[in-house]
């Protein structure tokens, strides 16, 4: 896929952006994006959600476990403790949303996408890896002073 | 009798933000029942007074499509509206969901006036 045609890096700070200031009223400062390797955060939650059809890939939102908190409680309005279901129920949704908004940026550029369900794993110095050969972007966003990742790794089917 | 609403989606979160927002537009219902797929979206139909569906579409189990195909096949619950609430934009993917009795969809995210401007019509 042409970076210069597609800009998805632009395209996953606006996805995320417009998904917290529309759902958990904050406006999310974001890093540049960055290509290739580097930017990873200490992760205690992921949500990933894959895509395939005309491109296939995997979106992840990469949380430390203060940020999935702070997340998800500002999310539901109320104080969140701990790693729970619903921490991982609702970074999930957030991995959705996102990756909905996605969509709608590819199907402008004429690719069609379809969406898995989410999966959040959770637990202590983690990572994910696979899709070999496949490119990533990914960009660092900053919610009360801390930092959390939003990932897609992407190939597009010929 | 008073309104009920069931929420369909198989993210809890997802529920109690819709909830939320319904109560933000200033829209009661006098009560809320829950739903995390398809299927359990059809036996609350069967036991449950409901006025309206507020469903997602990407779910396990069974899907917010395979839950309108099946609804419409029996006719004491086949009347009920369905509000699609989704991630899902596609023309076509709505398109199939408004040719199964889909009255509308939403995008998600959303805004409580979204909720309002859209679900406000139907009630």
């Amino acid at each position: 896929m042409n970076e210069t045609e597609i800009n998805i890096g632009q395209a996953i700070m606006d996805s995320t952006r417009e998904v917290f200031s529309t759902m958990l009223m904050v406006e999310l400062k974001a890093d540049e994006p960055i290509e290739g390797q580097g930017g990873e955060v200490d992760s205690n939650i992921t949500s990933m959600l894959g895509l395939g059809k005309d491109i296939r890939g995997m979106l992840s939102v990469h949380c430390p476990g203060e940020v999935a908190k702070d997340i998800t409680g500002t999310f539901l309005g109320m104080e969140v403790e701990e790693i729970d279901e619903d921490v991982k129920d609702a970074i999930g949704e957030i991995a959705n949303m996102v990756a909905g908004n996605l969509k709608v940026f590819f199907q402008k550029h004429g690719r069609d996408i379809e969406l898995a369900i989410p999966t959040s794993v959770v637990g202590n110095s983690f990572r994910t890896s696979g899709m070999s050969g496949a490119q990533r972007v990914a960009v660092p966003f900053s919610m009360n002073g801390r930092t959390f990742l939003v990932e897609l790794k992407y190939m597009e089917n010929t | 009798m008073g309104k009920n609403v069931l929420l369909v989606d198989d993210s809890s979160t997802m529920r109690k933000i819709v909830g939320r927002s319904l109560r933000q537009a200033g829209i009661d219902f006098d009560n809320i029942f829950e739903a995390a797929d398809g299927i359990e979206a059809l036996e609350i139909l069967e036991k449950e007074h409901i006025d309206i569906v507020l469903s997602d579409i990407n779910m396990p189990n069974m899907d917010g499509i395979s839950f309108l195909r099946e609804k419409a096949t029996r006719d004491n619950i086949k009347g009920i509206p369905v509000l699609m609430i989704s991630t899902e934009t596609g023309d076509d993917i709505i398109g199939e969901a408004k040719s199964l009795g889909a009255v509308g969809a939403i995008k998600k995210p959303f805004t409580p006036d979204k909720v309002n401007e859209v679900l406000g019509p139907l009630l």
